[in-house]
């Protein structure tokens, strides 16, 4: 309860500091809407032009495309302190302070920072969840609602679980290593739309290896009254906690890792 | 000229350093690129169009290939800048905008060779539908590497004119970062523009950003005939030439009004 208390509470104290440059920071969200409205309209114009892909509808590719973004940006905002600063804390050797609080090094890491800029990309994510609710006629009910939460909730800690992955990488190399963002940034872009598109290969890949497809893709298809697959109703519940059980994996090589972990000494 | 070639060198050098980030790179470009041709086939498979999907790939395949054309920017003079030593360059007996505009081009150049040599090989070894198609005429080849030179010289102009930006507001996420984003888009990274709305591309063509790698793309897929080719280059050195003359400008006046950061 405490780690849950001292983690709002840097992130009230960081918010406060980031809105201290106000026009900088209106800029920089205009920024991210530029960005994630570029994504969504390429969405926007591949569903105008092709309409579908296999059975699924207008309506639900912009669910799929919501429930991503939604997801994605909000561990973007309040996990930056692992997505985003966590290699310059290696390379610069800061990471050996965190080492000498009496806290884990990831609560400290992850109240290190939160980026509030990211707000226009979840708001985009999320109108983008009501027009495709509304297109694809969505009937909700608790269970459904059930449903969504807990994909964002596990989706989240899936890809907290992906930066972790680089983060462990840094502490071998030192050098942040692109070769990850294939898996965290690709995912995000390939799991846009529903796994069921893709050949083999990639659907093993991104339900195997980075679960986005069990995470959300199995409530989302569930909320859409299509599931993917033809998959039972229990699955959508039963599939999302393949993200707790990646981020568990994760964290378990994570602790190992420091133990390994050297610092660079500047 | 040549302190401006020596500039040049310089930072093409430094570019080949970072190889073991090339290959990481690499990788996870390839990534992109089989999932987004993943994505198109299955599109086509519902609905073909007119454009065929030969042309789509070949298209991501060159889009990802030159990746690094379009998003490199140089950390140097952002750091120059804030930091103030800034100083040092303006000493130096040679035009500011000639020396970094050799430096951009230099990073440019090298890191998208490096990356696109050995992607577009890849790329050509995949099966028929997957890889990378030849070139639809030996002219329009030609043309096509005419064109992507004309539009090296147009993002290195953008690039500059960002970086002037920069020496104004002294961070360069703003307003730099938005034009940088837009030009994901209106570039035809995110989404080729040949599957824009056929209404949208007679004006989206005409953008500064469609010059980048959009137009040598269409030359060599063979969506504008070679016979177009005189139109399409004159307008990348329409745009070449009013990027770097507003480029020029903005330095100018900025360099005058810079404001040195001590420390």
């Amino acid at each position: 309860m405490n780690t849950i208390r001292l983690y709002l509470r840097s992130m009230r104290m960081l918010m406060k500091c980031q809105l201290e440059y106000p026009v900088f920071f209106i800029l920089q969200t205009l920024a991210q809407l530029v960005m994630e409205g570029g994504e969504m309209m390429a969405v926007i114009l591949i569903i105008d032009r092709f309409d579908q892909v296999n059975q699924w509808e207008a309506g639900d590719l912009f669910f799929f495309f919501g429930i991503m973004s939604v997801t994605f940006y909000l561990t973007e905002c309040f996990g930056r302190g692992l997505t985003g600063n966590f290699p310059s804390l290696v390379r610069t050797g800061m990471l050996d302070t965190l080492l000498l609080r009496p806290r884990g090094v990831m609560t400290q890491v992850l109240c290190s920072a939160v980026d509030p800029r990211r707000i226009t990309c979840i708001a985009v994510g999320t109108a983008s969840l009501i027009i495709g609710c509304s297109l694809a006629r969505v009937q909700w009910t608790l269970l459904k609602a059930a449903a969504m939460a807990e994909a964002v909730a596990f989706g989240s800690m899936l890809i907290l679980g992906l930066f972790a992955v680089e983060a462990v990488f840094c502490i071998y190399s030192v050098k942040s290593v692109e070769l990850v963002n294939a898996l965290s940034y690709g995912g995000r872009s390939a799991c846009e739309y529903p796994i069921d598109i893709y050949p083999r290969p990639l659907r093993i890949l991104f339900t195997a290896v980075a679960p986005f497809a069990l995470v959300l893709h199995a409530p989302a298809s569930y909320i859409l009254d299509k599931p993917i697959y033809g998959w039972p109703a229990w699955t959508a519940f039963v599939c999302p906690l393949a993200g707790a059980a990646f981020y568990g994996l994760i964290y378990c090589i994570f602790r190992k890792a420091m133990r390994y972990y050297r610092s660079t000494g500047s | 000229m040549r302190s401006y070639l020596s500039a040049f060198r310089l930072r093409r050098r430094m570019e080949l350093q970072y190889r073991g980030a090339m290959v990481g790179g690499i990788i996870c470009q390839v990534v992109f690129g089989l999932i987004l041709i993943a994505l198109y086939r299955a599109l086509y498979a519902g609905k073909p169009q007119a454009m065929p999907l030969n042309h789509v790939v070949t298209y991501v395949w060159l889009q990802q290939a030159f990746f690094r054309m379009l998003l490199a920017s140089d950390p140097d003079l952002l750091d120059k800048i804030r930091s103030g030593s800034i100083a040092y360059d303006l000493c130096r007996p040679v035009s500011l905008y000639g020396f970094y505009y050799a430096r951009i081009m230099a990073q440019k150049i090298t890191g998208s060779l490096m990356r696109a040599v050995p992607m577009l090989v890849f790329a050509a070894l995949l099966p028929d539908g997957w890889g990378i198609a030849p070139p639809s005429s030996v002219p329009g080849l030609f043309l096509s590497l005419l064109a992507l030179l004309l539009g090296l010289l147009c993002v290195s102009a953008l690039e500059n004119i960002t970086m002037a930006f920069t020496m104004r507001t002294l961070d360069p996420r703003g307003i730099q970062g938005m034009l940088n984003l837009l030009m994901m888009t209106f570039s035809g990274n995110i989404l080729p523009l040949t599957l824009f709305p056929d209404s949208w591309q007679r004006v989206i063509a005409f953008l500064p950003y469609a010059q980048l790698l959009d137009a040598p793309i269409r030359l060599y897929t063979g969506d504008a005939a070679p016979s177009e080719a005189v139109r399409i280059l004159s307008v990348q050195a329409g745009w070449v030439l009013v990027l770097t003359a507003l480029g020029v400008w903005l330095w100018n006046r900025h360099q005058r009004r810079i404001v040195l950061q001590g420390g």
